[in-house]
């Protein structure tokens, strides 16, 4: 029996929707038992639909689709309420995950708690307009991402498995984690011990391990993101800009 | 529809076809508020009737129509021709924003009022036009939501009634 075939009562966030046909949808969902899926909304574009306005992105739903192949059709979708719209720069955030998870999750793998890391950062985002919490959050939310994906990050030691020194001086490589620079050795981009163990313990409060761990997860995503350059901090670049 | 018109209707077919080439020919978007139009400013921007300090923004025309139906709303209007939306590769940039940013610094305009769609896109596009025009000096003001005119409780979604709760107002007088 292929358990995906029919799914009733289904935790799921919408991630995108692409129009298809003349009145339907292709949704594109991250569920919680099923990953990331494209279900077919049949005549969700109609005036009159009654998931027409469901179907938003950063609202928890509950769903159910049935069907064979590879786009399954979305039977059912309920609002499950309690979470504030996105708003402001909050809602740019939000489109950031949504980005990354299009493109670095493949379809249909579950991953449940990569699912409730999301679900958090979007309660964290709707319920903080001020958005101070936001960049521990969102850089979080990347270690979670690429712990799941199996590109774990290795935080507290370094390639050649001694523990991390605070004051040392590192460079990451890629799958082979942090390298100790010697006194004058150059690297094209350089972290202090402090900022490995600050990202490992998720503690961003001192503004250097803020900065530096930013600046490594933005390699880190580049890299895993095989140069795909990203809409979102386009946008984010656009509006700081302003 | 392609093979009715060639098999038996093929003056309507000549008559659909100059229709469409006329279309293209002479239908261009207004200087000011960006809408379809034949001239270079459409009539509703030349009219003398409006209130020209009075902008209100929104996503296409057919939302303008809307606007223009509720009898309410005497200024004038930007057409965006469509919305940010950052997954689908749509930026600022592509949308043209900086025309609308001129447009509203003509000294003339006092307040912009977004009506952009409420769906996710829409409130980002809304979000990024507040931004771009308040250190401008212009008052930016965003169209309310909550339930419909009308409406019965019982009948509205969860999800507008939950908005309509969080954006609640103090009753006055």
């Amino acid at each position: 029996m292929n358990l995906r075939s029919k799914v009733d009562g289904q935790p799921a966030y919408v991630l995108h929707t692409y129009p298809f046909r003349e009145t339907s949808l292709i949704v594109e969902v991250f569920s919680r038992d099923f990953g990331r899926m494209a279900l077919l909304a049949r005549g969700a574009r109609r005036p009159r639909s009654a998931i027409r306005g469901l179907l938003m992105a950063f609202q928890p739903l509950e769903i159910g689709w049935a069907g064979k192949g590879e786009v399954l059709t979305l039977m059912k979708a309920e609002w499950q309420g309690g979470q504030p719209l996105l708003a402001g720069e909050a809602l740019f955030c939000g489109y950031y995950l949504n980005e990354l998870l299009i493109n670095l999750l493949p379809r249909e793998d579950a991953h449940e708690r990569l699912f409730a890391s999301y679900a958090h950062m979007l309660g964290r985002l709707a319920d903080d307009p001020a958005g101070k919490v936001r960049e521990a959050d969102l850089r979080s939310f990347e270690k979670a991402l690429l712990q799941e994906l199996g590109y774990g990050l290795t935080l507290n030691h370094d390639s050649a498995g001694l523990p991390i020194d605070p004051e040392a001086f590192y460079t990451y490589r890629m799958e082979q984690g942090p390298v100790r620079l010697e006194h004058d050795e150059a690297a094209a981009q350089v972290f202090i011990g402090q900022t490995l163990l600050d990202l490992a313990a998720e503690d961003f409060a001192n503004p250097r391990s803020r900065h530096e761990s930013k600046a490594l997860m933005r390699t880190l995503m580049a890299y895993y993101l095989a140069g795909k350059e990203l809409e979102t901090r386009r946008i984010f670049k656009e509006l700081q800009e302003l | 529809m392609a093979y009715h018109l060639l098999q038996r209707d093929r003056g309507g077919a000549q008559g659909l076809s100059d229709a469409l080439a006329h279309a293209l020919q002479t239908i261009r978007h207004c200087n000011k508020c960006n809408t379809f139009t034949e001239d270079d400013v459409c009539a509703r921007c030349m009219s003398t009737h409006r209130d020209p300090s009075l902008l209100c923004v929104v996503e296409t025309p057919v939302d303008m129509n809307m606007m223009e139906q509720t009898l309410s709303y005497r200024g004038l209007y930007y057409v965006l021709m469509g919305k940010i939306s950052p997954l689908d590769g749509v930026s600022a940039r592509s949308l043209g924003l900086d025309r609308l940013l001129a447009r509203a610094l003509d000294g003339v305009i006092k307040e912009v009022v977004l009506a952009t769609n409420y769906t996710n896109e829409g409130e980002a596009t809304a979000h990024y036009i507040a931004a771009m025009l308040r250190p401008k000096g212009v008052t930016v003001t965003r169209i309310a939501r909550g339930v419909p005119v009308g409406g019965e409780l019982e009948y509205v979604d969860s999800g507008t009634l939950a908005q309509a709760l969080r954006e609640r107002k103090t009753c006055l007088g």
